[in-house]
């Protein structure tokens, strides 16, 4: 029987069931501040355009993040699900934009645009944007433009209070990919 | 009077037919590329955020075509297995079925959907897959295959993708991998996320390779 890899996870709600019960406080503990230094995160509250926050998850490998799950959704045999909202926060060195700049056949084309203002790029026809602030590559997934958009608005460091105004801009070479880990 | 019009209406159509064909040949180039805007499978059409799947992370190019894909995946990694369910892909802008199927087993298996694409001016014919490994859970709850979840060796997306990778190279294809940046995370039956990591394998099938 396979193990649960992730580090932090928290499931709150049944399995295959829409859930509404957020995430635990002991699981956000995990990944606040005073908790985890090595790279900004940034999450969009409790709860983001109706969605309860509902599963942290961390991953660190062959891909280094973590992630705030919003609301749920229903997987079935051989078919896995995407939640409505995912917000993964990874460290520039790792992710950042100039890794579409690599001219190979096949790269994405972003869409270069400015976020709360900072560097940002919308993918995948608007359900998908990327920004990066400070030493921190936020990546935002949903199922719309406008939502994304909604969701980008929301953002803020995590354990703190909403910020309305633009976010830090990012670390020198981090945009560039020149940022060391 | 007669044979003359119908020399003249064959030499017409004839004409007709060379312009079409001069036309066809000289649009094609432009028309033809390769298009990396979807970058999942999905459930049921149209493809939306809804109902995404499995990232892709594979694609084959140069003679990459659908079938090459799928016999060449049971030659080199013995996947010949076809069950599973239907998904769709996204090529253009238009959401169409899959072509095929092959995974390693029936139960825990390594697994990939492929449907052949657009041609590529610079790729040639390609085709692109959701390879990964997956699980038959039975414990805590009976429903049956799910991805492996994100894990320090990567996740069962991961996992597929270097397995065909590798068998691949180890054949003599060349490989190398583009960012795509597809790391929407996936709830999987038993609870669990997996995703892709974000790097797509591109896998040349070469004619000189077979």
């Amino acid at each position: 029987m396979r193990v649960g890899a992730l580090v932090v996870a928290v499931l709150a709600a049944s399995f295959g069931v829409s859930g509404s019960a957020p995430a635990s406080v002991e699981a956000r503990d995990l990944v606040r501040p005073h908790a985890f230094a090595d790279f900004p995160l940034y999450d969009a509250g409790d709860q983001v355009d109706g969605l309860p926050l509902t599963a942290v998850l961390r991953r660190d490998g062959t891909a280094e993040f973590v992630s705030f799950v919003y609301g749920d959704c229903a997987a079935r045999d051989d078919e896995g699900c995407a939640p409505p909202v995912e917000v993964q926060v990874w460290p520039a060195c790792r992710r950042n934009l100039d890794l579409y700049a690599s001219g190979r056949p096949g790269t994405p084309v972003p869409e270069r645009t400015t976020a709360r203002g900072v560097p940002a790029a919308f993918l995948d026809d608007g359900t998908r944007l990327e920004l990066q602030t400070g030493r921190s590559t936020v990546v935002v997934f949903a199922d719309s433009r406008a939502r994304v958009l909604r969701v980008v608005s929301a953002l803020r460091p995590v354990g703190e209070r909403a910020l309305s105004g633009p976010l830090p801009p990012p670390a020198p070479g981090a945009v560039q990919g020149t940022l060391p880990c | 009077m007669v044979g003359f019009k119908q020399a003249s209406v064959g030499r017409v159509l004839l004409a007709a037919g060379a312009v079409a064909a001069l036309a066809a040949i000289g649009a094609r180039p432009a028309a033809a590329h390769f298009d990396s805007t979807s970058k999942y499978t999905y459930s049921s059409c149209p493809g939306t955020q809804q109902n995404r799947v499995d990232p892709i992370n594979v694609v084959f190019t140069v003679w990459g075509t659908w079938g090459r894909a799928v016999s060449q995946t049971g030659t080199h990694a013995g996947w010949t297995n076809t069950s599973g369910t239907t998904e769709y892909f996204v090529d253009h802008g238009s959401c169409y079925p899959m072509h095929a199927q092959v995974a390693s087993g029936t139960f825990s298996r390594f697994h990939i959907r492929v449907r052949g694409q657009h041609p590529d001016d610079v790729l040639g014919w390609t085709a692109t897959g959701d390879a990964h490994h997956e699980d038959f859970v039975v414990f805590p709850v009976l429903c049956g295959h799910a991805v492996d979840s994100n894990g320090p060796s990567g996740s069962g997306f991961d996992q597929g993708r270097d397995e065909l990778e590798d068998r691949f190279a180890s054949a003599g294809h060349r490989t190398y991998r583009v960012w795509w940046g597809n790391t929407q995370s996936f709830k999987q039956c038993d609870g669990d996320y997996a995703g892709s990591d974000g790097w797509t394998a591109f896998i040349e099938l070469h004619q000189l390779n077979h």
